[in-house]
């Protein structure tokens, strides 16, 4: 007999709700469901009603947390549909901004992921470290959040030659901290007990239902959009792409950890090679009919965009497929198999743009009876 | 594979390729011969489906099928007319177009045929019948 248990859609900790339906028989994970749609925002829609200009900000709303991959993908689409390459100088800056951003998104992941399998004190550090990122980016962009530097043709602001030291010291102090958390994610035992062999995710599966990002390449897929079509300047800089075999829980960890100290690689070099210059062309945003597609690496993986212009300031239709949907079809592998207790870290794992683990209600499938469980409880229960 | 490789592999089941700077190629098929363009591509491995787009185009809903060839990608577009809206399913070739599917048919209203699991994705339980956002009608009658 099999009980179902309902995680979600009320998830006031993190931004996004989605409900998932758990088919459980005793302990054991048998069956799951996804419900999506809870915040949909029309944003497809929208973008058809607004001028390029205008899209730009409605495109960095997509996502709060990689709010510049949104927007460097849709500027160098709309740039391919208008026929103009954006400055040098602006191209590093990108990749300055991009990379801190992943930074900033990992060691949000990192805290939460800490948090999920009860080691706070963890949870705690990694934010600190977090916040390091965010006062680099409030220096750089004047925000810590929403950026708002990239426009069609280029980036707003730039990096000015007196910031570059504190942007230094932040890396190097950024540098040790992710060295001690791989360190430590490598030998603790009690992280090792619970993200070794936890929900697996295999290579064949994870090519089969088109896995993108960390998720994929701890699952020792080699994919990274950075490397595999180089976009901005990144096929003048070296770095490496961060893969592991296991594909459980402590692989998409590493993974990510890891590609924490290829970021800060990345910016060190931007910052050295990044030449003198203009940072922003001048676009006319009446766009002949044209079509195509431009992809980035997000902090989650692969970001999609197809955008078709018909000769007017608005587009015609802009496509956006975010990583967190593209690996959703894969969410079934990981879970089935699995116990109630390895939901939270499994469905933090593959760094949804949401967490489900603040409220969950259980439904007796003979009697029909819902009762609720607090987060606490919940917590109880996985410990 | 490259541009040229992918065009040699599938130009007897498209009618027009457009290559964009040997990275990307945009390739028009139909109903009849879509499969086996992409039965095609899945002997040479590839097995990354990007997504599905839906574009309105007045009176016909262009289908786009976005491949990663390693390293091209290729867009294949199927045009079906608005009063003829049904397609048959890819989700057996590519498992990992199952979610992309079932978004195209609720906002564009193609019926994905044989689908496994043809229900809505994102729009809500009690969104009426017939009712699909990224319609250029839709979009008229709500502006």
């Amino acid at each position: 007999m099999t009980f179902v248990v309902p995680v979600g859609p009320q998830h006031p900790a993190l931004k996004e709700p989605e409900f998932f339906k758990f088919e459980v028989k005793g302990e054991e994970i048998v069956d799951v469901d996804i419900r999506f749609g809870y915040a949909h925002k029309g944003i497809e829609e929208a973008l058809q009603r607004r001028d390029y200009k205008h899209d730009v900000y409605l495109v960095e709303r997509i996502c709060g947390i990689c709010n510049v991959v949104h927007t460097t993908t849709y500027c160098q689409a709309v740039e391919k549909l208008a026929g103009v390459e954006p400055p040098e100088r602006a191209k590093y800056i990108r990749v300055i901004i991009l990379e801190l951003e992943r930074i900033h998104s990992h060691l949000l992941w990192f805290g939460i992921a800490a948090h999920q399998i009860g080691f706070n004190t963890l949870f705690m550090l990694a934010w600190r470290d977090r916040e390091r990122v965010m006062d680099l980016r409030e220096l750089i962009s004047g925000n810590r959040v929403t950026s708002a530097t990239n426009t069609i043709g280029g980036v707003r602001r730039d990096v000015k030659p007196e910031q570059v030291s504190t942007i230094l010291r932040g890396l190097d102090e950024l540098e040790r901290s992710a060295e001690y958390y791989i360190d430590l994610f490598s030998s603790d035992r009690t992280i090792l007990a619970r993200c070794t062999d936890v929900g697996v995710l295999t290579k064949d599966d994870a090519r089969k239902f088109c896995a993108v990002g960390p998720l994929a390449r701890a699952s020792g897929v080699d994919t990274d959009v950075r490397s595999d079509h180089p976009y901005a300047v990144y096929d003048k800089l070296s770095f490496k792409v961060i893969t592991e075999r296991e594909g459980d829980v402590w692989a998409k960890s590493i993974v990510r950890l890891r590609e924490i100290l290829e970021s800060i690689r990345i910016v060190r070099q931007a910052i050295k090679e990044m030449p003198i210059g203009p940072i922003r062309t001048k676009v006319n945003i009446e766009i002949p009919r044209n079509e195509t597609i431009e992809r980035a690496e997000a902090p989650r993986g692969e970001l999609f965009y197809y955008a078709l212009s018909n000769g007017t300031e608005r587009p015609e239709r802009v496509r956006v497929r975010t990583p967190t949907y593209a690996n959703f079809a894969s969410i079934k592998r990981m879970f089935v198999g699995g116990t109630v207790a390895e939901i939270p870290i499994v469905m933090w794992s593959i760094d949804p743009c949401f967490t489900c683990n603040d409220r969950v209600s259980l439904v007796d499938s003979r009697t029909g009876k819902t009762f609720t469980l607090s987060l606490e409880e919940l917590r109880k229960w996985r410990l | 594979m490259n541009a040229k490789e992918v065009t040699t592999l599938i130009k007897d089941y498209v009618d027009e390729i457009k290559t964009v700077k040997d990275e990307y190629l945009f390739a028009t098929t139909d109903k009849q011969r879509y499969r086996e363009a992409m039965l095609a591509l899945k002997t040479q491995d590839v097995q990354h489906i990007f997504t599905i787009t839906g574009v309105d185009q007045g009176k016909t809903v262009e289908v786009i099928y976005h491949f990663d060839c390693r390293p091209v990608l290729l867009n294949l577009k199927i045009s079906l007319p608005k009063n003829e809206l049904r397609i048959p399913t890819i989700t057996d070739i590519f498992p990992g177009a199952i979610l992309y599917e079932r978004e195209l048919m609720e906002m564009f209203g193609v019926k994905v045929e044989g689908h496994p699991d043809p229900r809505r994705l994102f729009l809500p339980e009690d969104w009426p019948d017939g009712e699909y956002p990224l319609r250029k009608e839709w979009r008229e009658r709500k502006k």
